[in-house]
């Protein structure tokens, strides 16, 4: 129960949480549009991933609950972001987002570089245990910017898919090329963490002999669990994100755009036989 | 400027020569060939012949088998026989039939002359041919390959087996595989660039789908197996020590790089299949396809899981609890998709008018085997059941109930469906419902008490074994399975070849058939189309066929 006691609330992600959800509140025009449960589950997820005892696992003990943690702010809060921006904004907002749309739509591979390239970034070794290390050190600007890189990198990468201007969305199917590419990527990412020698990350070595270190796992298994989850079940939630896309475009209404069936004749066919 | 007028482009008007060389030009009109009909033809007949070949082998290797203690083969023979085998039958039978159905069919089902690029269509399949008679020059030049069709390090490092047979291996395969991958392009190009004004993404047949997807998943999967086979040559030619434990090496990532590639290319090998499947079961249960969008939405779930899960072929390497945990989770999810189709087939027949010609059989025996393998494989995601499975019969047994008892069923069943198109002629229904039930029945005799011999202990790739009880009449009950099966290859084969002259003569449309290749004449002339009926459902002749009952009308879709 100890465990469970391990909140810690960062001031300045506070502040940011607080600041998020003005904004949010005046794109919105302060009414509860039909999707605003996006924004508090974004909300809920993002300080679930820095503030509660899973944070402090991740931060203090495992690996493996950090790499949840990323996951979360990644591939959850970042998306649901998106998805939470209404449709119909006050005409203010509306011309803001449609320039903001155009000028982030313009290049999706720059947001897919975005999304994967802040993934691949804090996990180098030397960069990840040099963050924790800062990050343990007490406050510092690190642990403020370490969630919110990864939030924003998120955000991008999933703004061609689910962007609130629906005529700057990917074709749902160049979407699931977009999701599965970034499937390659963390695959591979996952699968070097997972068969890389054990301590590569030394951060976490150092953290194996903790007083009051819960369930007792090895490091070297945490490291491959770790990997794990980033390679096997991140991919599914990618998969996941292509069976939506599938599905939405799969129910659209068929429309004649490219057709013309003036042009069209009726073929004359050979009737040499039985039909 | 439509799509239309893209493919009115000059081409020559003469007749193709159907399956026969007997044309002014005589074979050196196939050997010059860019037309995707006769290189589909060609990948066809690669496929025969090498399904005769790699028969023929194990017709020896169960020979051996079929009493206890047996000296008709010798180990080493024995060896190069089972792993010629099974390479035979996966990349020289299986993968060409795929593209020489592909090649023939895509360009006809989505209204095109030809695809995107021709001399490349060519090279792919030559790149194949001379593959596979790259593998089996290996017999002239000192020894066929011997360490199983998967090739496991440290077996085939130069120590372990010094004849040439590997590096022939490696080089027929590599030479296949870029054929493959070539094809691959040229598929994706076709269907996105060369489909006739009016068919758009949702109103492709499904096996056009299937391909498109499996073109995906080669470009993804190909690339793994080519660098390891190039990895391999310079361990074998030029003493790198990438397998080579020995010499700070690692033989596991041999089986992490062909594993990456093996597993999708499973995949590879089921989807097109269940897009042959997809024409077949709406066609003679005079039904639409149920649930378009889930099958094609399934293929692509299943195209992206394969890349998830192929460490369930290495829980037995030691890779430890965490991992295999991840990966038995993950390799049961695999089956979802696959159920779904399954259910999309019966939901398909379920309240048609069925037709039991010999393709449907094929397809109805399809959803028997298939799910019989489908369910031994799934046992293997259950980490202890493959502990003490892996590497049995139960394994051998499992994997064929998923390549012969779902991918050759289906090119079977294709070959029933197509052969009157690409022919003129129509198979002997009769003879081929002989076929059916010696090949059926042959199948289940061999392999189903594979089952029970794996179960006993008896391990895969051994030349001969002890006379433990149960062992010998299980074995005989499969050899002479086996020979059934080689009876039933032979009367197909008779079939195919006597059937050009002698069958009787189709029509442009014998099945009353759903989609676009059946507007054109049987066989089609080389130029396929001059005009093509519109498009705007799935099933475009049937439409056209029956005006007052269309589907586009039926489902609402608004096309004017």
């Amino acid at each position: 129960m100890a465990l469970l006691s391990h909140w810690h609330f960062d001031p300045l992600l506070i502040l940011f949480v607080a600041a998020l959800t003005v904004l949010y509140g005046f794109i919105s025009r302060f009414r509860r549009p039909t999707n605003n449960w996006y924004f508090g589950s974004a909300v809920f997820f993002f300080l679930l991933a820095t503030c509660s005892p899973l944070h402090f696992f991740g931060m203090h003990y495992y690996f493996s609950v950090y790499m949840v943690c990323h996951i979360t702010l990644l591939l959850l809060c970042g998306p649901l972001l998106v998805m939470a921006l209404p449709h119909k904004p006050s005409p203010f907002v509306t011309t803001r987002l449609k320039a903001f749309a155009a000028s982030l739509s313009s290049h999706p591979w720059l947001l897919w570089f975005a999304g994967v390239g802040i993934m691949w970034f804090w996990h180098i070794p030397i960069v990840f245990d040099d963050s924790m290390g800062a990050m343990q050190s007490g406050f510092s600007i690190i642990s403020s910017i370490h969630p919110l890189t990864m939030l924003a990198g998120g955000f991008l990468f999933s703004w061609p898919l689910f962007s609130p201007i629906e005529n700057r969305q990917l074709h749902p199917l160049a979407g699931v090329l977009y999701l599965f590419t970034a499937c390659i990527s963390c695959s591979l990412l996952g699968l070097l963490i997972t068969f890389a020698p054990a301590g590569t990350y030394h951060h976490y070595i150092g953290m194996a002999n903790m007083p009051g270190r819960p369930w007792n796992i090895s490091w070297q298994d945490d490291q491959q669990a770790a990997g794990l989850i980033m390679w096997v079940p991140c991919c599914f939630l990618y998969l996941t994100g292509c069976i939506y896309l599938l599905a939405h475009w799969f129910s659209a209404k068929s429309t004649n755009a490219g057709r013309r069936p003036e042009t069209i004749k009726p073929l004359i066919l050979h009737e040499n036989g039985k039909k | 400027m439509s799509r239309l007028e893209h493919i009115r482009i000059p081409e020559p008007e003469k007749p193709l020569p159907g399956l026969t060389i007997s044309s002014d030009q005589g074979l050196i009109q196939w050997l010059s060939s860019v037309d995707h009909k006769q290189i589909g033809i060609m990948y066809l007949w690669l496929s025969v012949l090498f399904i005769l070949v790699g028969g023929i082998e194990i017709l020896l290797v169960r020979i051996q088998l079929a009493v206890p203690n047996n000296h008709f083969l010798n180990p080493e023979v024995f060896n190069q026989l089972f792993t010629m085998h099974g390479t035979t039958m996966i990349f020289f039978v299986l993968a060409p039939a795929i593209f020489g159905f592909a090649t023939y069919f895509v360009p006809l089902m989505i209204g095109a002359n030809d695809m995107a690029f021709p001399r490349m269509n060519a090279f792919s399949f030559w790149c194949t041919l001379f593959g596979g008679l790259l593998l089996y020059f290996s017999y002239l030049a000192g020894g066929a390959p011997d360490a199983g069709w998967f090739n496991y390090a440290p077996l085939n490092q130069f120590s372990y087996s010094s004849s040439p047979g590997i590096d022939y291996y490696c080089s027929g395969l590599l030479l296949a595989g870029i054929g493959t991958v070539s094809a691959s392009v040229n598929f994706i190009v076709t269907i996105f660039r060369l489909r006739v004004d009016g068919m758009g993404l949702k109103q492709m047949p499904v096996f056009v789908w299937m391909i498109l997807i499996n073109s995906f998943l080669i470009l993804a999967a190909f690339p793994s197996l080519n660098a390891a086979l190039v990895m391999l040559l310079l361990d074998r030619e030029l003493h790198a020590h990438f397998f080579n434990p020995g010499n700070g090496g690692s033989a596991l990532l041999w089986q992490h790089l062909f594993w990456l590639f093996g597993h999708p290319e499973v995949y590879i090998l089921i989807l097109p299949v269940f897009g042959i499947f997809s024409e077949v079961f709406p066609v003679f249960s005079r039904k639409p396809i149920f649930g378009y969008g889930f099958v094609v939405a399934s293929g692509v779930a299943i195209a992206l899981l394969a890349f998830g899960v192929w460490v369930h072929h290495m829980f037995a390497t030691g890779l430890g609890n965490t991992v295999n945990n991840f990966f038995a989770a993950s390799s049961l999810l695999i089956g979802v998709p696959t159920g779904v189709k399954i259910f999309n087939w019966l939901a398909t027949m379920y309240g048609g008018s069925i037709r039991f010609s010999v393709a449907m059989l094929f397809a109805i025996a399809f959803l028997v085997e298939f799910t019989i393998g489908g369910l031994t494989g799934i046992s293997f995601a259950i980490v202890p059941i493959d502990w003490q499975l892996t590497d049995t019969y139960y394994v051998v047994a499992h994997l064929h109930y998923v390549f012969i008892g779902g991918s050759l069923f289906g090119l079977i069943s294709g070959i029933f469906y197509w052969y009157p198109k690409i022919s003129g002629r129509m198979l002997s229904e009769k003879m081929g419902r002989w076929f059916f039930w010696l090949f059926v029945i042959g199948f289940n005799l061999t392999f189903l008490v594979q089952h029970a011999l794996g179960a006993m202990g008896m391990p895969r790739r051994v030349y001969t074994y002890p006379d433990l009880p149960g062992w010998g009449i299980l074995n005989m009950i499969s050899s002479l399975g086996g020979g059934l099966m080689g009876i039933a290859v032979c009367l197909l084969v008779y079939m195919l070849f006597t059937s050009r002259k002698t069958g009787q003569i189709a029509g442009s449309d014998p099945w009353d058939a759903n989609t676009l290749e059946w507007t054109t004449t049987s066989p089609p002339p080389l130029k396929n189309f001059n005009l093509v009926i519109p498009v705007r459902s799935t099933r475009p002749f049937r439409d056209w066929k029956r005006p007052d009952d269309t589907d586009w009308a039926r489902e609402g879709v608004n096309n004017e």
